[in-house]
């Protein structure tokens, strides 16, 4: 039996290469993945090693704030707090730290671009031992209020070198400082793409704005005292609301918070790889079908001659599992490739990563064996228990070319009772408040669907196919009328072909319908919501806002009715949720933006308080006059006035708090945005022109009128959309790989009809041209199957994301015509080479009977 | 029997039939013609001579067959005048066309109006109906069927109620007659057709062979058919027998008996 599987695998070996293909692409996605988010995790757990050299303990405010949108934010330590540390026995010294907002402008006068890596101000040390994270390049450290170091990085870019002026931009007006020397990172040259500058003490806590206080207390132990004791004995001493580290604990925890980010780059990419993954099992059992009922009278033989069931079985999952093993090792290989392109792209992105050599671990490579095998053997077990039913005298009876076609009630129930299943899921997870993790329930029921349908379609591929094949038919010829019938010919085969590309046409039409469908919202929220003329932001290459002078020095221009920033924090509600809100200024706010409220008035806000939306009040039982009990990173726990409660309105957050309660209970005071709104009658170049003024005196900071803010709105959701694009098309090229492996396997299956063609007078270029329209339609259909799935998925989403923001469902339509036309020049293109090989077929092998 | 076949061998020469003479081509018109092909397949020691310079003419309205044992090289003879297979050397001529000068599109051409197909087995498309079939060759072509005359063949054949079915819904009869009234829809010079009753019972082959009998009486079709059964050779105007690759003997206005008669004695 052994020699049987064999042989039959090198009889094949070009039809399993292309099956191979897709698991291979799948894998190699998988492994890329692994490889590069392992290294990327194991870079920066070395930089923060380095970095965090020489402290031997660190002190810092307990409690962490942080949002979906905002930075983690900590209660800052008052210098007492040191005092009390430095008396701790066994520590040798003890100093304060403060790390904030500093962004350099370049010699062109416009901000450091950094990719959206971090702008960081930090203080240096006193202490030399402490200074041990960072190595002095050139120069010495900056000492007093007019001195710099910076990142050897942003250095070399900028050519900045010692006593060169910079200029550098903080929460307040930008200011010059000279550069007093050059400092790495042991080999890195910057921290991951972030720039730094780097201040004395005094100067960094006057410049970024901790005046007083510390964002942390680094420690040195004395000598023979461990860092564990030590920490113990500093815990004791400050409290319970300060958290004592050691210095390898510190490292670990800046370690984690990096590998949370990439966890999620790796959930994401390893979707996609799971989406390639999944259309590919559906090429492998396509083309497990087709050669195993091409073998069917080889298997009927070797019954015949007394193989048991269960060796065809065998041998059959044996071949399948060689093939799933080849193809996962030559992936691994590949996805070590992928690996080393995605960093080379990160680098050429300004995402300067320290280079460290791949990190390629053990379960990379088990868990692309496993899923690369697991996927080729689960996907042949249905093609190999329908073909080792083959009944012995199979062996001796004529094949039937021409499957009919039954409808099995077994297929409808199946597909019928998994599209119910998985669009239950779906429901649950996108409605369902708080159902446990939704994107995976979200993700299996779309999966369900999928499989459902895949499993349904072979009943509509016959009459689907004969609609679409319709303008062939009728104008195409003969070649068209045949490419037709042949489409329609094997349903099941034309079925689960076109499902393949069904699943990657569906998720691109559910992008492009979602893209379209946030564009539209965000359009009508300007259109009915802001009121401004502007719409000020910071430098779109960082998070960072921007200073409030800008705000300020707007307002009094005399073309300017109103101005005013919205910051943003996190806090914490009495049980403990974190939440977000915005900081506000009530009276340029409402002259800017349409708040419509149902109970008190924003007005009211002008002595500090808070004001929510109607249904968080309405769950949490809030009237206007409440005192709410809130905890901010600055002053702890407090207990503010609900002022107002409004309606939403798509822009407004859920909280909104007082600009001065924002003051009091945030270190940062940074304006994320800022809308503007100009006098009546002044004419927009007059205004602009006001406005552009001021601005110019802030570099970073971004003007755009409702009509510009619009367009780069579409333009950075058409640049994730086009990230998305590309990541599914390794989908789509799998599912078209599909289509050729098909259309050739069939072009085999079909060589004495071919042959009889060419002998009643059918040229090659009929031929070709047969073959290249049922390429086309099978690939229409996968298409035209793919956008009904992804506009009902589309119009789920936003139906279930309406409260997020997302109000409008947009359908483009242009667009997704498209699709389906480029769909069909795929189809076209799929079917040169199973057209190539049908021309070549010899006419006498029709004519000649075995 | 043996001396038999030698006289005759002596007194017209290897290749030298009926119809090909000096003065003989005014009599009947040719449909079809060989002139010394040879089909050699392999090269230097292990080269295979399946025909040895054949020359044979086809006059139309003639209902021709050719007899010989296995690899006497008479499907060979079929492919090749055909257009399906080409001689080593030698003329083909079918009507007026010399098929050795034309190329894979130009042949293409000449087999969908020139020559119609039946085969063994294996002659219809299992995706199309029976009246599809019949029209295939005209409808590759991009051209219509003359309605009367697609009526006349298909009632002919005694099709007329079975046109809306597919090739798996009808007899092993039935397909055969379709696969003969494709080959006649398309008026071709000429239609060869490589052993039709081969799969067939005697009685069905009986009726199929009385069709095409009908079709070279009635319409004037010149065919050539490939056969091994005395019977069939019995329903054509002559048989021409190959052995080894060369026209050893043939027979004019031939019964079964008489052809069975010949065999035997071939085989001797």
């Amino acid at each position: 039996m052994w020699r049987v599987t064999m042989k039959g695998l090198l009889a094949h070996k070009l039809r399993l290469a292309l099956t191979a293909l897709s698991i291979v692409l799948g894998v190699g996605f998988v492994a890329g993945t692994y490889v590069l988010t392992d290294t990327i995790n194991k870079t920066f757990t070395e930089l923060f090693t380095e970095t965090t050299k020489g402290i031997d303990v660190a002190v810092r405010g307990k409690e962490a704030f942080g949002g979906q949108e905002s930075a983690e934010q900590r209660q800052p330590l008052p210098a007492a707090t040191r005092d009390r540390i430095a008396a701790v026995p066994g520590v040798r010294a003890a100093e304060g730290s403060v790390t904030g907002y500093a962004q350099f402008v370049g010699k062109n006068g416009k901000p450091v671009f950094t990719g959206g890596a971090p702008t960081l101000g930090v203080s240096t040390y006193s202490t030399p031992g402490l200074n041990e994270g960072i190595s002095l390049r050139s120069g010495g450290l900056p000492r007093g209020a007019g001195q710099v170091a910076v990142d050897a990085r942003t250095a070399e870019k900028q050519g900045f070198t010692v006593g060169s002026k910079v200029k550098i931009l903080f929460q307040g007006p930008a200011r010059e400082f000279t550069v007093s020397g050059v400092v790495g990172f042991g080999e890195a040259d910057n921290l991951a793409g972030a720039t730094l500058a780097a201040f004395d003490l005094p100067t960094a806590q006057n410049v970024l704005n901790r005046r007083g206080v510390y964002d942390e207390i680094d420690v040195v132990a004395a000598e023979g005292v461990s860092p564990e004791t030590l920490r113990d004995r500093i815990q004791a001493a400050v409290g319970p609301g300060y958290q004592a580290l050691t210095g390898e604990q510190y490292a670990e925890e800046n370690a984690k918070a990096v590998g949370q980010f990439t966890n999620i780059i790796n959930i994401a990419l390893l979707s996609f790889a799971f989406v390639a993954l999944f259309v590919g099992s559906f090429i492998i059992v396509n083309t497990f079908s087709i050669i195993l009922a091409q073998r069917t009278r080889e298997l009927a033989l070797l019954r015949c001659l007394g193989a048991s069931r269960r060796q065809l079985m065998r041998s059959v999952l044996v071949e399948a599992a060689i093939v799933g093993l080849i193809a996962s090792l030559i992936g691994l290989g590949a996805g070590i490739l992928i690996a080393i392109g995605l960093q080379g792209l990160f680098e050429a992105l300004g995402a300067d990563l320290p280079t460290t050599s791949l990190e390629i671990r053990t379960r990379t490579i088990v868990v692309g064996l496993v899923v690369g095998l697991g996927v080729t053997v689960l996907a042949s077990l249905a093609p190999a228990l329908r073909a080792t039913r083959v009944a012995p005298v199979a062996a001796v009876q004529e094949a039937t070319m021409a499957a009919p076609a039954k409808v099995g009630w077994m297929r409808v129930t199946t597909g019928a009772l998994l599209s119910v299943l998985g669009l239950a899921a779906l429901m649950v997870g996108l409605f369902a408040d708080e159902a446990g993790n939704r994107l995976v329930t979200v993700a299996t029921g779309a999966v369900l669907i999928f499989l459902g349908i895949a499993v349904l379609s072979p009943l509509v591929a016959r009459p689907l196919s004969r609609v679409l094949g319709w303008p062939f038919a009728h104008w195409a010829g003969q070649p068209g009328k045949l490419a037709r019938q042949n489409a329609m010919r094997i349903p099941r085969r034309t079925a689960s072909t076109a499902a393949a590309l069904m699943i990657g046409l569906a998720l691109v039409s559910l992008v492009t319908i979602f893209a379209a469908s946030l564009k539209a919202s965000t359009a009508k929220i300007l259109d009915q919501v802001v009121a401004a003329d502007y719409i000020l932001t910071g430098p779109t290459d960082s998070f960072a806002g921007f200073s409030p002078e800008v705000v300020k020095q707007i307002s009094a221009q005399p073309q300017i009715e109103a101005a005013t920033g919205l910051r943003s924090g996190a806090f914490k509600l009495a049980d403990g949720t974190g939440k977000n809100l915005t900081g506000i200024d009530p009276v340029t706010y409402d002259k800017t933006v349409r708040t419509d409220t149902t109970s008190g008035s924003l007005a009211a806000l002008t002595q500090g308080g808070l004001a929510v939306r109607d249904d968080v009040a309405e769950a949490q039982g809030w009237k206007v006059g409440d005192l709410v009990t809130m905890q901010f990173p600055v002053g702890g726990t407090d207990r503010i006035p609900l002022r107002a409660i409004y309606e939403d309105n798509e822009l407004n957050g859920e909280y909104m708090l007082a600009m001065r309660d924002y003051q009091r209970h945030y270190q940062d005071q940074l304006d994320v945005f800022a809308f503007v709104k100009s006098k009546p009658g002044v004419s927009p170049a007059d205004s602009r022109g006001a406005v552009d003024r001021v601005v110019a005196q802030h570099p970073g900071v971004q003007v755009r009128d409702q009509a510009e803010f619009k367009q780069e709105q579409e333009n950075q959701i058409n640049q994730i959309l086009i990230l998305f694009y590309v990541l599914l098309a390794l989908a789509v090229v799998i599912a078209f790989i599909g289509i050729i492996n098909t259309l050739a396997l069939s072009v085999l299956e079909r060589v004495r009809e071919l042959g009889l063609l060419r002998a009643v007078g059918m040229t090659r270029r009929q031929l070709r041209a047969m073959i290249r329209w049922e390429a086309v339609i099978i690939s229409v259909l996968g298409a035209v199957l793919g956008l009904v799935v992804g506009v009902f998925f589309g119009w789920m989403m936003v139906a279930a994301l309406e409260e997020e923001g997302i109000t409008e469902f947009a359908l483009p339509v242009g667009t997704l015509i498209g699709l389906v036309v480029a769909a069909g020049l795929v189809g076209v293109v799929s079917a040169v080479l199973p057209g190539r090989r049908a021309a070549r077929i010899d006419v006498l092998r029709a004519v000649t009977t075995e | 029997m043996g001396g038999e076949l030698e006289r005759r061998l002596m007194s017209e020469g290897p290749g030298e039939t009926e119809g090909t003479g000096d003065g003989a081509v005014a009599t009947r018109e040719i449909a079809s013609r060989a002139v010394a092909i040879s089909k050699v397949y392999g090269s230097g020691e292990t080269a295979v001579r399946a025909l040895d310079e054949v020359s044979v003419d086809f006059p139309a309205g003639q209902f021709t067959a050719v007899m010989g044992p296995s690899g006497s090289g008479k499907s060979t003879l079929l492919h090749c005048m055909a257009g399906l297979d080409r001689a080593t050397s030698g003329e083909i001529w079918i009507g007026d066309t010399e098929l050795g000068r034309l190329n894979d599109r130009r042949l293409t051409m000449l087999r969908r109006k020139e020559v119609g197909f039946v085969f063994q087995a294996f002659n219809l498309i299992p995706t199309l109906t029976a009246a599809e079939n019949v029209e295939l060759p005209l409808a590759i072509a991009g051209d219509q069927a003359e309605r009367s005359w697609f009526e006349r063949v298909t009632g002919e054949f005694g099709l007329s109620k079975r046109l809306k079915h597919r090739p798996t819904e009808l007899s092993g009869g039935e397909q055969q007659r379709v696969a003969v009234a494709r080959a006649l829809l398309s008026r071709p010079t000429i239609v060869f057709a490589d052993e039709p009753t081969g799969n067939l019972d005697s009685r069905t082959s009986g009726e199929l062979l009385t069709f095409m009998r009908r079709s070279v009486d009635e319409f004037g079709q010149t065919i050539v058919m490939v056969t091994h059964d005395p019977t069939a050779a019995g329903y054509a105007d002559r048989v021409l027998f190959l052995a080894d690759g060369r026209i050893v003997d043939e027979m004019a206005e031939p019964t079964a008996e008489k052809v069975l008669e010949f065999l035997k004695g071939l085989g001797d």
